[in-house]
């Protein structure tokens, strides 16, 4: 199975998609834009290889979670812009949901064991 | 949902999608750049990637290993038209058998309707029989409300067309059976029932295609004509189309309106005999009506009639209900009949499998190259396992194809031989091509899959798949050579045996008398005055009377237990010198006299068997109130029934009551047909309204012999076909492992060793697996062939004769196949070989 499909919340592939949608439910981005926003918002921790982006961005599109569409860049460059479906923004609040059921328990653990 | 349509969507868009995505990946990486992040990576790879998210891959693959497949296979023209031929061989033998099938069981009539056309039989726990008495037929007919419609067939001994020497065979029917089956005429006018009802509406004969054009020369102006059938005038009103489906595959010459019947037939009261079972009933469910509830139905209206007319129906009869919209009515021998088919076909598929297994192997042994190749960049042996299944599945697909366009032509030809109904063609249906696409399927797992694995694991050295494929194509041809050899045997039997009568000089006379209401002592007469004439003709030696003629439409018997073996009784009742003039050897006692009463004479087999040991003159037979003497005991005679060994026959004197059943037997000097004239005239001469059937003894036994003779014709071709599939299988493998260690073989010769050595060496590997392909094959024909006992007449199913020539033949062309490929490479030049390296 190819690590893109991983659905769990915990993983760098099961995270990432979450990220992404998060960041788009802001505004539509193109992928540079997508992966700056991330990395400066993680206070330059997290760095998105485009390596990893835009097959993730695939998997988004095809699962109907983000739409893409035309348009002009800062720079005056057509590429296409990602925004967030209905669909997506409801993907989005079940990974949340899961991801902080994840992390709490784990916290507890680490605390109490 | 909505996900697979995107997917599809992207599918279709592919390479736009992928342009866009390239240009997004292009912009991110100047964007990249002016922010001097020097992150590159594979391009192509993540466009590879971002492909696999999209759950196509597979699609990509399975094209990419098909248009491979057809370049290995273009690259190796020899080896594919080999396999392809093979197996264009073994699919289309099993595609031909079941589209016979199809034809004969599972191919609705082309008529509206047909899923609700069935057939009804009388059957009781003790009795059955396929006809009823006409007016049972109208009493059903009445009353059943599961039926939107009764037909009835009456089947008659051919009739005279004016003055022809030939006679033409007719079916009287009810009016509304052309109406019921939608048939349109080709000419003229088809029955319907307000014409052709009535007994007395104007004498009317609708002819057949076929016969119009061979006895009228397909004029149309013969409708309207008056003709005369067996004396009596009758207008043609029309002709049948040239592609009419008739109910029950019946192809008669002439068509009549069943209330004529007594026209034609003076004096016949079969329309009101409530005890002579003589029409076929066939009916139409009422729409929306199961079968199951049509059977309750006339279960109770059978019930009904038990009770106003006890004398037509037997005790625990009930009403058979069976589909009649195909062309036969399948009965359970029928089937036992197809299954043995079906299991021949399989034994030939599994042979050129089994062929096709092994040339792949041997072909694999060359691959090598390319598959460590393949490997060594980084394919996982499922990826190639995956690749060689895809090739195997080309070549199945091509030899289906091919099958398919063989069997066409072997049905055509089949059609064509067997005079089949014009409605049947020899074009697939869709059940045909499902079962042809099931049957590639099944053949590439056949003989794919063991290829593909031992490939994939890079087990091509190791011989023992290759043995295991060889033993299995032994095995089955020998099945196959075995049951052909039995067959040909128990036909070789049947034609060269006598069959204890003098058949050569014997006509049966049959005039029916029953069927033009005479009575016993008119019959008595009629047929004294017979016998007269008939010793008067000059070139008449004898002549007698018997109630069940040889060879004759009724035959009579039955089954009982002589000392534990299940026998067949033939039981028939004859005039005294019946035997003299059959040429039927009187072994012990003597023949009736006239007025003997509970006397009977038994058949030599008969005798042995209820009396071994014992003189059977004086013993009786039968039980309680019958008991019947035995006074004279006979050669056996199997007159009704010719390939069965083990038929017993009784004789009881004919008594007055049995007259009008009569059928007289005439031996003659020389050629009996120039007698047919003659006794025509004294027929007529005695009584212009009986048109007696006249039949030559020596014609019925030629097409009895003649249908044995196809059937142990067509198995012996299917034998020759399996065995000449294994020989060629055997030779390309030995050639080609024999070409694999050429190098080898010319060492060792160098060195010094003999021809024989060498060739053993090499031939190794296969001994076994000849030796346990015969063995395994021996042992299921022995056991499949009990089976097969019913069409074994005469012959064990075990005949030590038959096995050895089978197993010879086989033997002496597998020894053959490997030894000519080895042979000639021993002859080769080794200074050569050696050289050549």
């Amino acid at each position: 199975m190819p690590m893109i499909d991983r659905e769990d919340s915990l993983s760098p592939a099961g995270a990432l998609s979450m990220l992404i949608l998060r960041v788009l439910q802001s505004e539509p981005l193109h992928g540079y834009a997508i992966a700056q926003r991330i990395h400066l918002l993680s206070s330059e921790v997290l760095a998105v290889e485009e390596g990893f982006l835009y097959p993730t961005l695939q998997k988004l599109l095809r699962k109907g979670w983000v739409e893409a569409r035309w348009g002009i860049s800062e720079t005056n460059r057509k590429v296409r812009f990602y925004r967030l479906t209905p669909q997506g923004k409801t993907q989005l609040n079940h990974e949340l949901s899961s991801y902080g059921r994840s992390t709490e328990a784990i916290q507890e653990v680490l605390r109490t064991a | 949902m909505g996900e697979l349509f995107r997917r599809i969507h992207y599918l279709i868009h592919r390479r736009r999608l992928d342009a866009e995505l390239q240009n997004d990946i292009e912009f991110h990486r100047e964007m990249a750049a002016r922010a001097e992040r020097k992150d590159f990576g594979n391009t192509l790879r993540m466009r590879e990637q971002a492909y696999e998210a999209w759950g196509w891959t597979w699609l990509d693959r399975l094209l990419q290993d098909l248009r491979y497949g057809m370049r290995i296979l273009v690259r190796a023209p020899g080896f594919t038209v080999l396999a392809v031929l093979v197996l264009a061989i073994g699919i289309g033998a099993n595609v031909s058998a079941f589209s016979l099938f199809d034809m004969v069981a599972l191919k609705p009539l082309p008529v509206p309707d047909a899923d609700r056309i069935v057939r009804l039989e009388r059957r009781s726990p003790t009795s059955y029989t396929s006809e009823m008495a006409y007016p049972s037929f109208l009493f059903y007919r009445e009353h059943a409300r599961t039926l939107s419609a009764a037909m009835a067939v009456l089947g008659v001994p051919p009739m005279q067309i004016d003055d022809d020497q030939q006679l033409s065979s007719a079916s009287f029917v009810t009016p509304n059976y052309f109406t019921e089956l939608g048939t349109r005429a080709a000419y003229g006018r088809l029955f319907d029932p307000t014409s052709d009802g009535p007994a007395n509406a104007a004498p009317a004969v609708v002819l057949s295609y076929g016969f119009w054009q061979r006895r009228f020369g397909g004029d149309a102006s013969v409708v309207g004509r008056v003709i005369h059938l067996n004396g009596k005038p009758v207008t043609i009103v029309g002709i049948t189309s040239f592609e009419f489906a008739s109910l029950g595959g019946q192809h008669p010459d002439l068509w009549l309106p069943m209330a004529q019947q007594p026209y034609f037939i003076q004096r016949s009261a079969i329309l009101k005999d409530w005890t002579n079972s003589s029409v076929r009933m066939w009916g139409k469910l009422a729409p929306g009506v199961s079968a199951s509830a049509a059977g309750e139905e006339l279960r109770s209206l059978t019930d009904q009639l038990r009770r106003q007319h006890p004398e037509a129906v037997w005790d625990g009869e009930f009403m058979q209900i069976s589909p009649g919209g195909h062309l036969q009515v399948m009965q359970p021998q029928m089937f036992q009949v197809a299954e043995m088919i079906a299991v021949l076909s399989l034994l030939i598929l599994l042979v050129s499998c089994a062929n096709v297994g092994g040339l792949m192997l041997a072909r694999a042994v060359t691959r090598q190259h390319e598959i460590s190749i393949r490997m060594a960049i980084g394919a996982g042996r499922w990826r190639i396992f995956r690749q060689l299944c895809t090739e195997s599945l080309v070549l199945g697909s091509l030899g289906s194809v091919a099958a398919l366009g063989l069997s066409w032509v072997v049905i055509r030809i089949a059609l064509v031989k067997f005079d089949a109904p014009k409605w049947l063609s020899a074009k697939p249906d869709w059940r045909v091509l499902l079962f042809t696409i099931g049957m590639a399927v099944a053949a590439t797992l056949f003989f794919g899959l063991m290829p593909a694995l031992q490939i994939a694991r890079q087990r091509q050295q190791k011989t023992i798949a290759r043995q295991i494929l060889v033993a299995a194509q032994i095995a089955a041809s020998c099945v196959l050579l075995i049951v052909a050899a039995l067959l040909v045997r128990a036909t070789l039997h049947t034609l060269y045996t006598d069959p204890g009568f003098g058949y050569e000089q014997l006509v049966s006379i049959d005039p029916g008398l029953g069927h033009h209401g005479y009575s016993p002592t008119a019959a008595s007469n009629y047929l004294e005055q017979m016998q007269t004439r008939l010793s008067m003709v000059p070139g008449v030696k004898e002549v007698s009377l018997v109630k069940l003629p040889p060879m004759g439409h009724v035959v009579s018997n039955w089954t009982t237990e002589i000392r534990g073996r299940k026998v067949t009784v033939y039981p028939n009742w004859v005039a005294p010198d019946f035997f003299h003039t059959m040429g039927i050897p009187l072994r012990l006692g003597r023949t009736f006299r006239r007025g003997d009463k509970h006397i009977v004479i038994v058949s030599q087999e008969f005798a042995r068997r209820q009396w071994p040991g014992e003189n059977p003159l004086g013993q009786t037979v039968g039980d309680g109130t019958s008991k019947d003497t035995v006074i004279g005991v006979v050669g056996d005679a199997h007159i009704n029934a010719l390939s069965d060994d083990d038929a017993l026959e009784q004789y009881w004197p004919a008594q007055p009551e049995d007259m009008p059943d009569m059928v007289l037997i005439v031996r003659s000097a020389g050629d009996a047909g120039s007698l047919a004239v003659a006794e025509k005239a004294l027929a007529k001469g005695l009584d212009a309204a009986i048109f007696p059937e006249i039949r030559q003894l020596k014609v019925l036994y030629r097409d009895n012999v003649e249908q044995i003779e196809n059937v142990a014709a067509i198995v012996t071709l299917v034998g020759l076909i399996a065995i000449s599939l294994a020989a060629i299988g055997l030779v390309g493998l030995v050639a080609f492992v024999v070409t694999q260690r050429t190098k080898e073989i010319a060492i060792r010769m160098a060195l010094g060793a003999r021809p024989a050595a060498v060739l053993t060496a090499v031939l190794q590997q296969f001994r076994w697996p000849l030796i346990v392909g015969l063995a395994t094959g021996t042992a299921l024909a022995a056991f499949g062939s009990r089976f097969l006992r019913v069409a074994l007449y005469g012959v064990n199913n075990l005949d030590p004769a038959s096995y050895t020539a089978a197993l010879a033949l086989l033997a002496g062309i597998a020894a053959l196949a490997m030894l000519l490929p080895a042979a000639r490479t021993l002859r080769l030049n080794i200074a050569a070989i050696l050289h050549h390296d």
